[in-house]
């Protein structure tokens, strides 16, 4: 191996636009492998059958390297910047090479919009970190303005056969218009309920509906944790009423609080506290016990938006 | 009727008398400075161990978790011992996804707890 430059920590975070399994294998495997040759910590997050294609691809090497099912680890995309963070600090010290695929084509459009805000909070939560980070996106599959958000979201691309580099088009801490901006508004038979205090009628609330809804006794507790973390802090934080909006379809029952405070750190809640940290877990909870969590905050106010899928969720083909 | 009822008694264990805090219905951010208190007064009376009964709480927030986090520091500077005992599962997965179940002794029951 060469020595590594004796310079700041490199990260480096490229997106990856493929066209087939071979582009993808030849590429991904090659990077992996290159890191696995450096002796570098590998860990690779991509669906089950991207995880078969790098393993069979790799071959006997792939057994150095930690592979998971992105389905799983990333069903909810706030999940992993915490799961990459806890790999670098497993081997601190050392370059880390990670290969995540947070984005697929049967995603729905508000998982599409997290697991884009996702990636370009990589480019925050990583950027002392000294890792390569590689994101693969299937070009056939996935809409063009997805594609394009990868543009954005990526501060390099890499063509397909990895060999050259182009810039993207991402700007440092940007996140792109299609994951910042307001949220669809919820629908108009939505339940509203105006609260400040009384935070034991708010999760009565969320439970009533969530069971009657069809969650199980044990998401539906999740959804009432979710939600009353999100209103506590409009106790906590402001001098103003807080809203509750509850509504649901065949698919997914959704809650949503409004209120006055502002969030000012976009990686809120996807940090794992310290152990024992006086503050901090509020919004960890709520991205933990979700399937889906979208936060909008400027000066106006925040909206959290909670996503529960009625039939719990398994993993992706 | 009170969103939280707390209550103190003291029983016996395998070693000697220790405290145990009853907690019973919702502990959230609008009654977490009545826990503190409850918590605090107890804390300073220097015992060597002092058990949380979670058996009787339907929901803990995380302001909650705070107030029982502080305790347990300071139980800890005083050499003393805080366990939480009978968390119900949602309290209990509450704990777990905070680690706090690594910091603080979980037990199933108060009796449990005791026998230490």
């Amino acid at each position: 191996m060469a020595d590594p430059p004796a310079a700041a920590p490199a990260f480096w975070h490229a997106g990856f636009l493929y066209r087939s399994d071979a582009e993808y294998a030849d590429t991904v495997a090659g990077f992996l492998r290159e890191g696995l040759t450096r002796g570098e910590p590998v860990f690779a997050a991509v669906p089950p059958a991207k995880v078969s294609l790098l393993t069979d691809a790799l071959g006997a090497d792939a057994r150095h390297a930690q592979f998971a099912d992105m389905t799983q680890l990333g069903r909810n995309p706030a999940w992993i910047i915490p799961r990459v963070l806890a790999f670098a600090e497993r081997h601190a010290g050392r370059h880390v090479r990670y290969v995540g695929e947070p984005v697929w084509d049967t995603r729905s459009a508000a998982e599409l919009r997290e697991a884009t805000r996702h990636e370009a909070l990589i480019n925050l939560a990583f950027a002392d970190a000294d890792a390569d980070i590689l994101c693969p996106y299937d070009t056939v599959r996935l809409a063009p303005a997805v594609i394009a958000d990868a543009r954005r979201t990526h501060p390099l691309l890499l063509p397909a056969g990895g060999r050259g580099i182009a810039r993207g088009h991402a700007a440092p801490h940007q996140i792109p218009s299609s994951c910042s901006s307001p949220l669809p508004a919820p629908p108009h038979d939505a339940m509203i309920h105006t609260y400040r205090t009384d935070l034991a009628r708010v999760r009565a609330l969320v439970s009533e509906h969530a069971r009657k809804a069809g969650l199980s006794d044990t998401r539906a507790g999740d959804l009432v944790l979710a939600v009353s973390e999100a209103a506590a802090n409009t106790l906590r934080h402001t001098r103003s009423h807080g809203s509750l909006s509850i509504w649901h379809d065949e698919d997914e029952v959704v809650c949503e609080i409004r209120d006055e405070g502002t969030i000012t750190d976009p990686l809120a809640g996807r940090r794992r506290p310290v152990p024992g940290a006086p503050g901090g877990h509020g919004l960890w909870l709520v991205h933990q016990v979700c399937d889906l969590v979208e936060v909008r905050s400027d000066d106006s106010g925040t909206t959290i938006r909670m996503h529960m899928a009625i039939t719990p969720p398994q993993a992706a083909g | 009727m009170d969103l939280l009822t707390t209550s103190v008694a003291t029983v016996e264990s395998a070693s000697e008398p220790c405290t145990v805090v009853e907690l019973a219905g919702e502990a959230d951010v609008t009654n977490s400075d009545a826990l503190r208190e409850v918590l605090e007064a107890e804390v300073a009376k220097q015992p060597r161990m002092l058990i949380i009964d979670l058996s009787g709480l339907r929901f803990m927030d995380s302001s909650a978790l705070h107030v029982i986090l502080r305790a347990n520091r300071v139980m800890d500077r005083q050499g003393g011992v805080l366990a939480l005992a009978a968390p119900r599962e949602p309290v209990a997965k509450m704990l777990r996804l905070t680690a706090a179940d690594q910091l603080i002794p979980v037990y199933a029951s108060v009796s449990e707890a005791t026998a230490e």
